[in-house]
């Protein structure tokens, strides 16, 4: 039964990260589109509807599906083949670490709604984000194209630094809640303060999350920090890539993203914790479900606003703003944090 | 020696040396249009006007001798002024119609036009019209209007060919340049009026409307068509194919050698172009030769191939039938790198006796004082220094086809010479009897279907090389084109062949 | 005459260095028409109207080709989009807009090109193509033989038109709709080329 309820659970974690990654594609480009005065994908329709767009998420993937997947000579197959899986697999991997819900209690049985519990659940995704690099600097490896190499390696020495930058962030929040179990940190937030205020890490630690969300958008090759690829000017690791492989590649990132937005809605945000109303039985299940989703949807929306306001950054600047910025701003918020806990206690 | 001044610098030169001549040695280009260097200085453009320390007026550089202490300028004011001025008067009648215009590119007037020229004429009268495009010969096109009465063209034909089909006549607003009358422009120098011509008045009826100038590439080359070995610039247009009717050469120009040729060209070397893209040969070829008024059947070789199984053949039936069955039809068109492997191979290797050099009678022709000489190869000189002097070059076609007809000979190689359009039919009908005839050559002609073997060689503009002129001056050519398909020169076939010959007897290459 | 006008370097203080207060102020502006747009979305679609489509002929224009009469910024920013639903409503051009060359041509129907090769020589993409000949008209020397534009290979510089000495080719068509099934059909010829003339 147990085990059974863990699968259920991690086909839900896959199915939660790749419907988001449908939806993100149209997201993307109809916020882009209503912020700048255009309209964005309409002309997908089944009969006639068109529904704002949104079969361009079932249109997308059948045109990428149905694309020549065309392999240029001189590449090394095997790994040009790999590279995209491992891009993706991994980000894929963390999602079955996050509680999407605490503990609910239905005909007898407790059920927890986080598939892998852990107690160093946050290691591990930041493990599976570290692993993800391996693909991007293999495409690039793999494709015997100068862009391609160029742009693998400096989406390694990007994605290197910002994974620095993401882990030092959150070194603070890690350090109040005395734990690296998500669903621990997460239960620690479940509380009011004064009866009013929700106890959630963005209230303890505002730069800590700030900080967190440019390190997440660095760390997730997302535009003003989307120099690997960089399609417009610049090229990149994926050059060489066409067809479904490329689509895995775009699936990456808005995955990736996920990923860094269910850390955000865990660690700064509360988790599933939604103040006031139940979250126990099968209403509370879907409560926090949807608290969480909700959470992860608003951070969400707030990168993609960022993402179409900022111009790309260069690449000595983006550095410099990891190693310079924020991570010596990182630090400071997490010896400030200690310093706090120490005066408290 | 005259120690002068020009333009602030201290410059030496000779005594009564013309003041155009030491500023162009000095770098400094003076604008002119009637004076040249091979015609003489009239003195009539006054485009050159200098100015000289201590004469009161501006004085003609073209006429003007160079005499120590004098202290010159070309770019004060004063000339500046002088020249627009007189540019303005070139104007008055001149169309400016530049776009439409040939010479458009390599204008003098254009040129002296677009750096001191006043865009805005003074000029309030309407320009005269004239003869706009008037076929005065065979190759020349002449524009009245465009004229600006230099008389370079006149003084060349009347001091240089001494035909003076061209002069001037009325004076003033009358003025024009025309034929004379009675006359046609059709002496064999008649091209050179288009090159000295400095605007677009005297164009060349071959070339016009065909390639614009600034569209072609030049290389330095020689002449083949005749003994004398004249300098001349293959101008080639290759990139834009719809031009130039898909001819890839645009023309020949004469390249300035004071040792063989002066500035000009006779017409038969400057037309000889137009037929080097013509009937060409790409493919390396065995063949089944055609009954007559049929083409060839061929099997295509590569080069490899081609050159084993003719050493191969020729080795078999020397050893059956003798050496001495084998004879060579060449020409002074080899050049002499040609020359050099052509010996290795027939005369050191094969120990051939038979060659036919002979000139007669379709490389002969008119020959005058001024360029044109009888032999119309560039090179038969260059064979005479490796040995093939007028010993081997006695042998005529007479004595080869009735050793022919005799059976004497079993085998032929051609190089680059029309047996069949040379000799006429009964010469293609005696190669039928042979049983190893090779052609080898840049065009097909009509012996090209009667060979055996069909070897592609490049023409002259596809590959480097040097010719030895009648005077025995050693003069190299440069390589202008690409070959066409297959081809290569004519010492790399013989080399090929030869190594073939030589590794097939066990011999080290 | 250039005048110098020495302009002042925008303040580099903390304030901007941090870069986030510059990041906040532009996402109010993003937001701000994010949030405009969507109410004005949502009001066309409550109108009935799908949004951002309003029929062609409110606008004046032909099914396709040049509009007689833009839409203004007003009409279309009420839209909460300023797309043109380009094929279904006409193409917007601005009155300088190169579209297709077209070859003009003298009062008695000859071509007014005098085949000079300035349009071919100038043309970055090399999709003219001129061949020349003798024009029977004793008052004309030159004319173009044959005239090829490969649209295939144009990039509507109007580079061509800017060097034409005589004003013989103009990229005023208003033609923008040049696609075919076959790269040949791309090129167009003399004839082809004078036909708006």
């Amino acid at each position: 039964m147990s085990i059974l309820w863990v699968l259920v659970k991690l086909g839900a974690a896959l199915g939660f990260g790749m419907s988001w990654a449908a939806f993100l594609g149209w997201v993307e480009r109809k916020q882009s589109a209503v912020m700048q005065d255009r309209i964005g994908a309409n002309r997908a329709d089944i009969l006639g509807f068109k529904l704002i767009g949104l079969f361009h998420t079932i249109a997308d993937p059948i045109k990428l599906l149905t694309k020549e997947d065309f392999v240029p000579a001189n590449v090394n197959k095997t790994f040009h083949a790999a590279a995209p899986a491992l891009a993706l697999g991994f980000p894929l991997l963390a999602l079955a670490a996050f509680p999407f819900g605490g503990t609910f209690t239905v005909g007898g049985w407790t059920l927890s709604l986080q598939p892998l519990g852990s107690k160093v659940g946050l290691l591990y995704v930041l493990a599976m984000l570290a692993v993800g690099i391996h693909g991007v600097v293999m495409a690039g490896y793999a494709s015997n194209s100068c862009y391609g190499l160029m742009g693998g390696l400096r989406g390694a020495s990007q994605m290197l630094a910002y994974e620095v930058c993401l882990a030092t962030t959150m070194a603070g929040a890690v350090f109040l809640y005395g734990t690296l179990d998500l669903a621990e940190a997460v239960r620690w937030q479940a509380r009011m303060l004064g009866g009013w205020l929700p106890a959630w890490g963005i209230v303890f630690q505002p730069l800590g999350f700030v900080l967190f969300l440019v390190a997440g958008a660095a760390l997730t090759k997302r535009t003003p920090f989307d120099l690997p690829e960089g399609e417009s000017e610049i090229v990149g690791f994926h050059v060489e890539y066409s067809g479904m492989k490329f689509g895995m590649f775009m699936m990456t990132d808005l995955i990736e993203s996920v990923v860094v937005c269910c850390l955000a809605a865990t660690l700064f945000l509360g988790g599933w914790h939604a103040p006031f109303l139940p979250l126990d039985g099968l209403v509370g299940a879907a409560v926090m479900v949807g608290a969480f989703t909700a959470k992860v949807a608003l951070v969400m929306f707030l990168l993609m606003q960022v993402r179409w306001t900022l111009p790309r950054f260069r690449f000595d600047q983006l550095l410099d703003l990891g190693w310079k910025g924020v991570l010596p701003a990182g630090l400071l918020n997490f010896f400030l944090t200690a310093w706090g806990i120490y005066l408290w206690r | 020696m005259a120690r002068i001044t020009l333009n602030g610098r201290p410059i030496e030169t000779a005594d009564g040396a013309l003041m155009i001549d030491v500023a162009k040695e000095a770098g400094i280009h003076i604008p002119h249009y009637c004076y040249h260097p091979a015609l003489g200085n009239p003195g009539n453009c006054r485009m050159c006007l200098v100015e000289v320390q201590g004469a009161p007026k501006l004085q003609p550089a073209c006429r003007l001798k160079a005499v120590d202490g004098m202290v010159v300028r070309t770019d004060s004011p004063a000339v500046q002024a002088a020249q627009a001025g007189a540019l303005e008067l070139h104007l008055v009648n001149h169309p400016l119609d530049c776009p439409v215009c040939d010479q458009s590119g390599e204008c003098g007037l254009q040129d002296y036009y677009m750096t001191i020229g006043r865009y805005k004429s003074g000029v309030a009268e309407d320009k005269r019209h004239m003869a706009k495009r008037k076929p005065i010969g065979p190759h020349v096109m002449l524009d009245q209007e465009r004229c600006l009465w230099c008389t370079r063209c006149t003084r060349f034909l009347a001091n240089v060919v001494k035909t003076a089909e061209l002069g001037i006549f009325g004076r003033g607003h009358g003025q024009v340049v025309d034929l004379a009358p009675g006359k046609v422009l059709d002496n064999p120098y008649s091209g050179n009026v288009v090159d000295i011509c400095p605007v677009g008045a005297l164009t060349d009826r071959d070339f016009r409307y065909k390639v614009r100038a600034w569209y072609l590439e030049s290389v330095d080359s020689v002449c083949p068509g005749c003994s004398r070995g004249c300098g001349v610039q293959v101008h080639t247009s290759t990139k834009r194919p719809w031009h130039n009717e898909g001819r890839r050469v645009a023309r020949l120009k004469p390249r300035y050698n004071p040792e063989v040729n002066g500035h000009w060209i006779c017409d038969e070397g400057r037309y000889s172009y137009k037929t080097l893209d013509q009937d060409r040969l790409g493919k390396v070829l065995r063949l089944r030769p055609a009954p007559a008024g049929l083409s060839a059947v061929g099997t295509e070789l590569s080069w490899d191939a081609a050159w084993k199984e003719i050493a191969g053949r020729a080795g078999e039936l020397m050893a059956d039938k003798g050496a001495g069955g084998l004879a060579v039809i060449a020409s002074g068109a080899l050049s002499n790198e040609d020359w050099r492997s052509f010996k290795k191979l027939f005369v050191d290797s094969w120990k051939v006796v038979q060659f036919l050099f002979a000139p007669e009678p379709d490389q002969v022709g008119p020959e005058d004082s001024l360029l044109r000489r009888k032999e119309k190869v560039p090179n038969l000189k260059g064979g005479e220094a490796l040995g093939f002097g007028t010993e081997f070059r006695s042998m005529s076609w007479d004595a080869l086809a009735r050793s022919i007809e005799a059976g004497r000979i079993w085998g032929l190689y051609v190089v680059d010479r029309d047996v069949a359009g040379v000799w006429g039919p009964a010469a293609a009908g005696l190669l039928g009897r042979l049983d190893f005839v090779v052609f080898q050559g840049p065009f097909k002609g009509g012996t090209g279907d009667l060979a055996h073997y069909r070897l592609p060689s490049t023409a002259y503009v596809e590959e480097e090389g040097s010719f030895t002129n009648f005077e025995g001056r050693l003069q190299r050519y440069a390589k202008a084109l690409a070959p066409l398909g297959a081809a290569l020169p004519d010492w790399e076939i013989f080399e090929g062949i030869l190594a073939r010959h030589r590794a097939g007897k066990g011999e080290a290459l | 005459m250039i005048t110098v006008r020495t302009v002042e370097r925008p303040p580099r203080d903390l304030a901007v260095q941090v870069f986030l207060l510059e990041v906040v102020k532009g996402l109010g502006v993003t937001y701000r028409h994010f949030f405009v747009n969507l109410w004005r979305h949502l009001l066309g679609l409550a109108g009935g109207r799908p949004a951002g489509s309003p029929p062609a002929a409110a606008w004046g224009g032909s099914p396709r080709g040049r509009a007689s009469r833009p839409p203004s910024g007003r009409a279309l920013a009420a839209r909460g989009a300023v797309t043109v639903q380009y094929p279904e409503e006409p193409a917007v051009l601005g009155r300088r807009a190169r579209t297709r060359h077209r070859l003009l041509k003298r009062p008695d129907g000859a071509p007014r090109c005098t085949s000079c090769l300035l349009c071919e020589t100038v043309c970055p993409a090399r999709c003219i193509r001129i061949t020349a000949e003798d024009s029977p008209d004793p008052g004309i020397e030159k004319r173009a033989r044959t005239f090829e534009i490969d649209m295939g290979l144009c990039v509507f510089c109007g580079h061509c038109v800017e060097a034409c000495p005589v004003d013989a080719i103009r990229m005023d068509t208003g033609d923008m709709e040049l696609p075919a099934l076959h790269r040949r059909e791309m090129i167009w010829d003399m004839k082809a080329l004078m036909e708006d003339s």
